[in-house]
């Protein structure tokens, strides 16, 4: 009898997927537990010391529950003020960003590297340099004024926060550009010339061809613009004006003002931040029309793949 | 050509950092620098400010590293599965994006400084971890699809073992993805302020240490600008070479 040295061959039909020679993995839950573990840890430890904290307004964050923060901030006009101030920088922020950014993408799709290049180049950029070309460029005495004699309005640290708002349309258009170019595909030009062939015009191209395909990513983009022009705050201090504060430069600034309850009062105000975000994340997932929410996160994961890979392949 | 003027629009502000920079006396109203000399540049490599480099550095790094090395088994998992049976995981990777960094700093804050983490480059590292773990999971799930496991698959059907197989097939197939999620990881850690200021109480880091100068002293806050913008600029040189590298 001879010892087949070779395998013997299956017809394709007997190469069930249980008979193929499985790599051998780890139960899904093992492989989740190190960055679950880590981030409920971390994130979830970091809102609950900060409830914890707001709950608690003294000196060394002891003693009973006490809700004088929260009462304290949500009576306070000033904070009134951030909350609607933050809210209307974050939406021009992102509507403007947004509008600007599919024009864009419609005149770049089909355009050489370097204008693309040239586009992506403020996303790797962070916000704070942004804010410091800005208050070169812009501020008083900045290269602008001396080019012009004039402004014919104030744009750094002016009351209505038009120097926030440009910051961030020049720093977020480009990572949203990136984004639809990413799901304007060769799929889409097919599409689009399959319209025409059946009498489209250009118009009706844009509004139900190309527009159905770059929604999706334009509402998870616009929903992370949104959340960060929210809850962040380097850009306001470098080129926000002195009052209205955003609702972190009104969190920061209470532990200066007061010196028992500023911590607590400062968490109140954050967890106001937190949940006018997650309430916006929950209003993008409504209009972008997708019925479960997980839809739209795995969009998020789908749309960082081009985050990742376009601001990297954009030299190419 | 309208399209390269445009595009020339979002590239062009940036060229002033390298004049301020170098520029020692820049007077209103002229358009150019009166005196060039090295004084921003000098002030943004010592003192206060060259310890902000190590340490944003330092923890962008540790910070990477660890992100990577929690998040490939969490990324393998998620990878090359449908997204929507895991949607509390996905969830909890999302959140820590939506809400403000700030407000999750000021909560770790609390608990740091209990365990002593506060103030040091340790503490640092996990609160920033609290951001870049998200983004490093969910581009490295990109990564791993079916074609990788068919790859896998094939390798152990003749014969490799699980580390030739890592060496041989799976590390060669997302090394492109796995520098994205690396440099991407790496400019989140690197340009975060929230939960430094939250969680460093007062440990010099690049961003904290930049801002004041903006208002105050402009050829500093240049000079700190470009140190700051290095890591993005390698991230685009990198990127253009791996790109042209996989073609």
């Amino acid at each position: 009898m001879t010892i087949p040295t070779k395998r013997p061959r299956l017809p394709p039909a007997a190469l069930h997927r249980s008979d193929r020679p499985a790599v051998r993995r780890l139960p899904i839950a093992v492989m989740l537990a190190p960055a679950v573990i880590a981030l409920v840890l971390l994130f979830g430890g970091g809102l609950a010391g900060a409830v914890r904290q707001s709950l608690h307004p003294t000196i060394d964050g002891a003693g009973p529950l006490d809700l004088s923060a929260w009462t304290a901030v949500l009576g306070d006009p000033t904070f009134a003020d951030a909350l609607w101030f933050s809210l209307r920088t974050a939406l021009a922020a992102t509507g403007l960003s947004a509008a600007a950014a599919v024009a864009i993408a419609v005149a770049l799709r089909r355009q050489a590297a370097l204008p693309r290049f040239l586009v992506a180049l403020p996303v790797p950029v962070p916000h704070l340099l942004v804010a410091t070309v800005a208050v070169a460029w812009l501020g008083p005495g900045g290269l602008a004024e001396r080019a012009l004699g004039a402004l014919p309005i104030q744009l750094v640290r002016d009351r209505a926060g038009l120097g926030i708002v440009l910051v961030y349309l020049y720093k977020e258009t480009p990572f949203l550009v990136l984004l639809l170019l990413a799901s304007m595909g060769a799929e889409l030009t097919r599409r689009e010339e399959a319209a025409a062939v059946l009498g489209a015009t250009g118009w009706q191209r844009l509004r139900w061809v190309v527009w159905p395909t770059i929604r999706a990513p334009l509402a998870t983009g616009s929903l992370i613009v949104a959340a960060f022009v929210l809850g962040a705050f380097e850009v306001p201090m470098a080129v926000g004006p002195s009052y209205p504060p955003t609702l972190a430069t009104y969190a920061a600034e209470q532990p200066q003002l007061d010196l028992v309850a500023g911590q607590a009062k400062a968490a109140a105000a954050l967890l106001v931040a937190a949940a006018a975000s997650i309430a916006l994340a929950a209003a993008a997932v409504r209009l972008s029309r997708d019925r479960a929410p997980c839809l739209s996160v795995a969009g998020l994961a789908l749309c960082l793949r081009p985050v990742g890979l376009s601001t990297v392949g954009a030299g190419a | 050509m309208t399209a390269t003027a445009l595009a020339a629009l979002f590239a062009a502000p940036l060229a002033v950092l390298p004049v301020q920079a170098v520029a020692d006396a820049w007077r209103a109203p002229a358009l150019l620098p009166q005196r060039l000399g090295a004084r921003g540049l000098h002030a943004a490599i010592t003192g206060q400010a060259g310890s902000a480099l190590g340490n944003s550095l330092a923890v962008a790094a540790a910070t990477t590293a660890l992100a990577l090395l929690l998040g490939w088994p969490a990324a393998r998992a998620l990878g090359g599965r449908r997204l929507r049976c895991l949607t509390p995981v996905l969830v909890l990777l999302a959140m820590p994006l939506l809400v403000p960094a700030y407000a999750t700093g000021t909560g770790l804050a609390e608990w740091f400084v209990r365990l002593g983490l506060s103030g040091g480059r340790l503490g640092l590292v996990l609160a920033h971890l609290t951001v870049v773990l998200p983004y490093v999971v969910l581009i490295l799930a990109t990564g791993f699809g079916e074609r990788l496991q068919e790859l896998e698959e094939m390798a152990r059907t003749v014969g490799l073992g699980t580390p030739r197989r890592l060496a041989l097939v799976t590390l060669p197939t997302v090394r492109p993805t796995l520098a994205a999620a690396g440099l991407l990881g790496f400019l989140v850690s690197w340009s975060q302020y929230g939960l430094s200021l939250a969680v460093g109480s007062g440990l010099p880091m690049l961003p904290l240490v930049l801002l004041p100068f903006i208002r105050s002293d402009p050829q500093i806050a240049a000079a700190l600008a470009l140190l700051f913008l290095a890591p993005a600029l390698a991230t685009l040189a990198i990127a253009a070479r791996a790109s042209r590298h996989q073609r």
